[in-house]
């Protein structure tokens, strides 16, 4: 005998069909809004961080995201020597173990808050919003974010960021959009990087621009070779269009 | 791998709730994942399974429901979205039908505990 809690669900029990309201045992008159939608409470998380960083601090706060190799860290490291002089930047970096991408983005003088995921493979906002509270945001004009390397899970875990850029580069083969669908779908622009060797790796980007437009409509596409920075010129516009109170729409 | 913390949120929301109706027993556990978010329904229920150990749902059959997504359009379209053809996985077409706009998910995201299931007559 088996009585049902939260929900819709106070109807439905299981074993018998005794109505609510006979036999004086008791507990059928249950809550009816059902359990918290647990991602959604992420969701939530990502726009605490959102309004705390860009709102309140005026910050832009851009994430980048994508697989292990594509060129995160490459394509920060140009994107923060091209910056206006007076730009301060900060950076958040995700990282399984280890803080070489950090180290990599402070010899460039971004203030670096390395976090060690450990077992959890992405970040989440709280993860970020606790690496927040180690930055001083009144020093700062722009936040990038480095995502762990995966391609699954970051799709599910916002982390509050104006712009949420997918960067994937042509070794992964032309194939990785069709693949990885709902990453595309829950991200804002895509970086299609390492054009220098699409060629040798036969990675027929034009392929890659089509399935991103079918799978995530209105994306913005950039290619780019990030060790010598070609393409990042129209990458840096975007951004910048993208910052403070442009990209977001609450 | 985040099945598992969110089997542990699951797990807590489902006891707490449990402990705060009496019963000390929870036999069946029911949630909602939708299609369009990468939780896998196996590995769910897997890591929930070692989850409960240790709690009052240790024992607790776990179902999920999947919710194939929703959404809506500025054009004032709402419904069930196609599934895009041929991808290994699925995803929903985030074209809206009537206009061709990108359209919001309205379901389809979320994971919840929708139904606990505990034994009869637990509050004296
Ligand atoms: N040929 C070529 N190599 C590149 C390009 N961008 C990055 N690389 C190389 O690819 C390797 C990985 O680059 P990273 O920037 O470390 O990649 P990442 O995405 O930050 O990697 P993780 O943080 O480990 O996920 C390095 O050896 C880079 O030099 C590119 O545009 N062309
Ligand atoms: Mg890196
Ligand atoms: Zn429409």
């Amino acid at each position: 005998m088996l009585t049902d809690l939260f929900g819709p669900l106070s109807m439905h029990r299981f074993g018998h069909d005794r109505g609510d309201t006979d036999g004086g045992s008791g507990d059928h008159d249950h809550n009816d809004t059902g359990g918290t939608d647990v991602l959604a409470r992420y969701r939530e998380r990502a726009s605490e961080v959102h309004e705390r960083v860009v709102h309140d601090h005026g910050v832009s706060c851009i994430e980048f995201l994508g697989s292990t190799g594509s060129g995160k860290t490459t394509l920060l490291e140009r994107l923060v020597e091209r910056r206006p002089a007076d730009e301060r930047v900060g950076a958040i970096v995700g990282d399984v173990a280890g803080d070489d991408d950090a180290r990599r983005l402070e010899a460039c003088g971004v203030d670096v808050v390395n976090v060690n995921t450990g077992k959890e493979c992405h970040l989440d906002a709280s993860l970020v919003a606790d690496a927040v509270d180690e930055l001083d945001l009144e020093t700062l004009d722009r936040l990038y974010i480095e995502n762990v390397g995966n391609m699954v899970c970051p799709a599910d875990f916002p982390l509050g960021a104006e712009a949420r850029v997918l960067v994937v580069s042509t070794t992964e083969g032309d194939d990785v959009v069709r693949k990885h669908p709902l990453l595309f779908q829950s991200c804002d622009a895509a970086v299609v990087n390492k054009t220098d060797i699409a060629d040798a790796v036969g990675a027929d980007t034009d392929r890659m621009r089509t399935d991103i437009t079918e799978v995530a409509p209105d994306m913005e596409v950039f290619e780019t070779n990030a060790r010598d920075g070609s393409g990042t010129d129209r990458l840096t516009e975007y951004l910048a269009a993208s910052g403070r109170g442009h990209a977001h729409t609450d | 791998m985040h099945e598992l913390s969110i089997a542990q949120s699951l797990v807590d929301q489902a006891v707490d709730t449990a402990s705060d109706h009496g019963a000390d027993r929870i036999d069946r556990l029911e949630l909602a994942v939708g299609e369009a978010t990468h939780l896998n329904p196996d590995q769910l229920v897997f890591c929930l399974e070692n989850v409960v150990a240790g709690t009052p749902a240790a024992d607790a059959d776990v179902v999920v429901d999947p919710v194939p997504p929703e959404g809506t359009c500025t054009c004032g379209w709402s419904g069930e979205p196609d599934t895009l053809p041929e991808l290994p996985i699925a995803a929903p077409d985030l074209r809206c039908p009537e206009c061709g706009e990108r359209i919001e998910l309205t379901a389809g995201t979320e994971c919840r505990l929708v139904r606990i299931s505990v034994p009869e007559a637990v509050e004296a």
